[in-house]
C-alpha cells in the first residue's frame, strides 16, 4: 500500500489480469471492496451489502427498471450492465454513484486509475 | 480510515448464480462456534414428482397428470406455481439468482458447514393444501408428502420433520398425527394456515389440537404467499405485484390464525399445547396483542372461556424470525422483544433455501446480551420442539 496526499493506493492487479467482466474482492484490514471492470471501465464500491452483509463482489451487474419525470412515469429499462444486484436478496446499487435504486441510502464508491501498469484503488 | 500497516487480500471472484448462504459470509469467523443453531424452517425439494410412489389408485393417476401439464419450464411442475406464481412469472426481471430446490445432498452439505447444527424441514409444495378444494386430494397429498420425508429424511444427524396436516380433513389430518408420533425425527405439526376457512380456531378443527397436545406435538403454522384462494384475509385479485401478496399475506393470514385460536379459547382447553408461527417476520406480535386486549376489555363477554387477556396467552406462542425485518436502529429487536415478552419464544429461522432466505448476518446485526442470542439462535427452539441434542 503507498501513500500520496494523505490517501493511501492499493495496488490490486496488474491490467493485463484484469479484463472486462473481471471481478476482485479486496480486503483492507476489515475492509471489503468490491472492484470491477466493465467494459474496459474500472469501478470499486463497498464490498458488504447493508441488509445481511452478503458480498457484493459476487453480484451480478444487470440493469433495471425505472420509472420517473424523465420517462413520464411510465416504466422503463434503464442502466443495463451497470446495476450491482445483491447476491442476498437482491437489492440493487448504482455501480457510478453507490445509490442504491429506491433508497435514500448510498455506498462509499472509490477511485480506480492505473498507475506502472496496475489497477489502484484510491482508499 | 484504512492504516498502512492493514493486511491486503485480493481474491479473484466469480458472480453468484445461487443466492449466497451464511458460509460465504466470512465475517463472523469463530463467533458462531459458541452457539448451538437450529434453523427451524428449512425447506428440501419436495416437488409433486417426489409424492408419486406414494400415492396409489386414483389419487396416482390423478397425480401422473398433474406432473405431465407443462407449467412454464419451471422445475418438476411446482403445485405454487400452477397455482399463483404464474401471474408474477418475469416481475422480478430474473434480478434475483435463481433459488434452487435443495436435494438431499445440498442439506447435508449446508450442515457439514458446522454453522447450521440442526435444521426443522417444512414442507413448500404441499403449503397450498389448506385451501385445496378437494379435502381428499389434499389429504392424500399430505399423506404422501410425510411418507417421502419420512423415508426420506428420518434418521439424518441434525434433521427434524414437521409432518403436515390438511386442516380440510381433521380426521385424517388426526390420523397422520397418531401415525408419524412416535418417530422422534418428527417434531411438530405443521397446519399451512393460508386461506383456511373458517379460521383455525374454529370447534372443527379441535380433534387436530387435541390429538396433538396427546401426542406432545407443538403446532407450527407456517403460511405461504401464493394467495390464490377466494378467501379472507387477502385474495390474489386484491394485488398487481407479488411484492404487495408477499408482504401482507403471511402476517394477515398469521394475526387472522393467532386471534381466531385464542379467542376461542384453545389453549385454554388445551393448555399443553405449544403453537408457533412460521415466516411471517415478527414485527406485528405486539401490534396483536395489544390490540386484542383493547378490544377484549369491551366485549370480554363475548370471549368467556378465556380466564386472561389475549396477550397472555400470545406471549406464549413462539415465532420463527424469517424474514426478520430490519429495524432501524441496531437497539431496535431488543425493544421489540420486549414489547411481545419474546426472549424466550423467538426461534432464529432461514426459509432457506428460497430467495428470500435469511442469514444469520440479519440476527447478528442486532445489539443483544448474549444469553438473548443465544437462545433466539438455537435454545428455544430446542424448548418448543422437544428435542434431544
Ligand atoms: S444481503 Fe444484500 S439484499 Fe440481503
Amino acid at each position: 500500500m503507498k501513500e500520496r496526499n494523505g490517501k493511501r493506493r492499493v495496488a490490486v492487479a496488474p491490467v493485463d489480469e484484469f479484463p472486462p467482466g473481471a471481478r476482485l474482492e479486496i480486503k483492507v484490514g476489515n475492509r471489503s471492496i468490491a472492484v470491477f471492470n466493465v467494459k474496459g471501465e474500472y469501478f470499486a464500491i463497498f464490498g458488504l451489502c447493508p441488509h445481511q452483509s452478503a458480498p457484493l463482489s459476487r453480484g451480478r451487474l444487470q440493469g433495471t427498471v425505472v420509472c420517473n419525470e424523465h420517462t413520464n412515469w411510465e416504466k422503463e429499462w434503464a442502466h443495463d450492465g451497470e446495476v450491482l444486484v445483491c447476491p442476498g436478496h437482491a437489492m440493487e446499487f448504482d455501480l457510478r454513484t453507490g445509490k442504491a435504486f429506491g433508497y435514500g441510502m448510498k455506498l462509499r464508491t472509490y477511485d480506480v486509475i492505473v498507475e506502472d501498469d496496475w489497477v489502484t484503488v484510491i482508499l | 480510515m484504512a492504516n498502512s500497516k492493514d493486511s491486503i487480500d485480493v481474491k479473484r471472484v466469480e458472480a453468484a448464480f445461487n443466492p449466497v448462504q451464511d458460509q460465504d459470509l466470512d465475517i463472523y469467523g469463530e463467533e458462531l462456534k459458541k452457539y448451538t443453531i437450529v434453523d427451524v424452517d428449512v425447506h428440501v425439494d419436495d416437488t409433486l414428482q417426489n409424492m408419486l410412489p406414494y400415492m396409489d389408485g386414483h389419487f396416482g393417476k390423478r397425480l401422473e397428470a398433474v406432473l405431465a401439464a407443462d407449467f412454464m419450464g419451471e422445475p418438476h411442475n411446482s403445485l405454487r406455481n400452477m397455482i399463483a406464481h404464474v401471474s408474477w412469472l418475469g416481475a422480478a426481471y430474473d434480478k434475483h439468482p435463481r433459488a434452487k430446490l435443495a436435494t438431499k445432498e445440498d442439506l447435508l452439505e449446508r450442515m457439514e458447514y458446522g454453522i447450521i447444527d440442526y435444521s426443522i424441514l417444512f414442507p413448500s409444495e404441499l403449503l397450498p393444501i389448506g385451501y385445496l378444494p378437494d379435502p381428499k386430494w389434499a389429504a392424500a397429498l399430505a399423506s404422501a408428502y410425510n411418507e417421502y420425508m419420512v423415508d426420506a429424511y428420518s434418521n439424518v444427524a441434525g434433521v427434524k420433520l414437521a409432518i403436515v396436516v390438511s386442516p380440510k380433513s381433521v380426521e385424517h389430518a388426526v390420523s397422520e398425527i397418531e401415525k408419524h408420533a412416535s418417530n422422534d425425527d418428527v417434531v411438530t405439526v405443521s397446519i399451512p394456515d393460508v386461506g383456511v376457512n373458517p379460521p383455525l380456531g374454529d370447534e372443527k378443527y379441535w380433534p387436530i389440537y387435541e390429538a396433538a397436545e396427546a401426542c406432545n406435538l407443538p403446532v407450527s403454522l407456517h403460511g405461504i404467499e401464493a394467495l390464490i384462494h377466494d378467501n379472507y384475509p387477502l385474495r390474489v385479485s386484491h394485488f398487481p405485484t407479488l411484492m404487495q401478496v408477499h408482504s401482507m399475506g403471511f402476517p394477515f393470514t398469521s394475526m387472522l390464525q393467532v386471534m381466531s385460536v385464542v379467542c376461542e379459547g384453545v389453549p385454554v382447553r388445551y393448555p399443553n399445547l405449544k403453537f408457533c408461527v412460521m415466516e411471517a417476520g415478527i414485527t406485528w406480535v405486539p401490534f396483536i396483542m395489544h390490540r386484542l386486549d383493547t378490544a377484549y376489555r369491551q366485549y370480554r363477554t363475548e370471549l368467556p372461556a378465556l380466564e386472561a387477556q389475549p396477550s397472555e396467552y400470545i406471549s406464549k406462542w413462539y415465532w420463527g424470525t424469517h424474514e426478520l425485518e430490519k429495524l432501524p436502529k441496531k437497539g431496535d429487536l431488543s425493544k421489540l422483544l420486549d414489547l411481545y415478552q419474546g426472549h424466550n419464544t423467538t426461534m432464529w429461522a432461514s426459509d432457506w433455501p428460497h430467495l428470500e432466505r435469511d442469514l444469520i448476518a440479519g440476527l447478528m446485526y442486532y445489539d443483544l446480551d448474549d444469553d438473548v442470542r443465544a437462545k433466539i439462535l438455537g435454545k428455544n427452539a430446542i424448548d418448543f420442539y422437544g428435542f434431544t441434542t
